[in-house]
């Protein structure tokens, strides 16, 4: 129960852009889903194609970062380490962060708890079909109560696997196939979730896909080779110069909104309280 | 003890959305290996607060890098 209470107003909120989808644009329920997720990869999208291109800004620097994992390949910790410290001298600004990420989040429980009410309430509240594209009867239901949500199934995986690749930032191969054969062992948890939530899941990956697919082509890939020597005075990020990382800024200006760095060093409470 | 709460939830995290989500943190300790950390050294509110400020923290426009509880 103690969970419950700050979910509610989300769930409530997410209830409200579903009904609206449905009740004044006109989708079905299961197109709202979907509309509602696309808005909210587009509120997303600064966070997202800052994280595209840091990523493409860290691939440059790939040969280094081998060398210092090959250098230290027994101490995963000192490996790790070392490579935040490379990080922070050649200011590159890594890829994934734990925050766009978990913005999603409340919005998959938001919709998890909305769905799980659409089964509980009787249809009259909710005039419309809960189906799907003719393949799954209902949205509201447990994806694997009819053929077509294995389909769905399939397809999530699929498009799980394909986002991995386009966003997973870890240059580490052992780790990349793991996130990659992921999806294979979370779609039996995924399949007691309603259809809805899956449907949602899809979209929202094939989003990053799309995502990922336009920006690399607006961004192309700079050859390595060619900015390797320059490597250690490259700006922290190349939004800038629409990612043609071939000349970097001459003195790796702080990036202005670089205020988010300072708070962690912060001296407040940075020591004692050592009751555990 | 309630320590052993927070360590539990990050568990329950890491085994569950974690799992569905392919990104690894820019800091070191990972966020959740932080939280974790800093639930064990400063108890569970005081840690779950450390943890939720390097959430903030960890966003596309900071650098990341080395940074454990202290």
């Amino acid at each position: 129960m103690l969970l419950f209470s700050p979910l509610t107003p989300l769930e409530h909120a997410a209830r409200h852009v579903l009904d609206w989808l449905h009740g004044s644009v006109g989708l079905s329920w299961a197109w709202s889903i979907v509309a509602l997720t696309v808005i909210v990869r587009m509120v997303l999208v600064p966070l997202t194609v800052k994280q595209i291109h840091s990523m493409q800004n860290l691939q440059r620097f790939a040969p280094q970062m081998k060398e210092i994992q090959k250098k230290y390949k027994t101490d995963k910790q000192k490996q790790n380490e070392e490579l935040m410290k490379f990080y922070r001298e050649n200011q590159i600004n890594p890829a994934a962060s734990c925050l766009p990420m978990l913005a999603q989040f409340p919005v998959f429980i938001a919709l998890y708890y909305a769905l799980r009410n659409f089964s509980h309430e009787p249809a009259a509240d909710h005039p419309g079909s809960l189906s799907f594209l003719h393949f799954i009867p209902s949205i509201a239901d447990h994806t694997t109560s009819h053929w077509g949500g294995f389909v769905l199934l399939v397809v999530y995986v699929l498009s799980q696997m394909a986002s991995t690749l386009y966003m997973s930032a870890t240059v580490d191969k052992t780790q990349r196939i793991i996130f990659m054969l992921m999806p294979l062992v979370f779609v039996f948890v995924i399949a007691h979730f309603p259809a809805g939530l899956v449907l949602y899941w899809v979209t929202t990956n094939l989003w990053t896909v799309g995502q990922g697919l336009i920006t690399r082509r607006l961004v192309p890939k700079t050859p390595v080779g060619l900015v390797e020597k320059k490597s250690s005075r490259t700006p922290p990020k190349d939004d800038g110069s629409s990612g043609n990382g071939a000349k970097p800024e001459p003195d790796a200006p702080k990036p202005a909104p670089a205020r988010s760095q300072q708070p962690p060093r912060k001296v407040r409470r940075k020591k004692k309280a050592g009751r555990r | 003890m309630t320590a052993r709460v927070g360590v539990a939830a990050v568990w329950l995290y890491r085994l569950t959305f974690g799992a569905l989500f392919p990104t690894t943190c820019k800091y070191h300790p990972s966020c959740s290996q932080y939280a974790i950390d800093a639930v064990r050294q400063k108890g569970l509110l005081r840690g779950s607060l450390l943890a939720g400020w390097r959430l903030l923290r960890c966003n596309p426009w900071s650098h990341g890098g080395f940074d454990p509880v202290r």
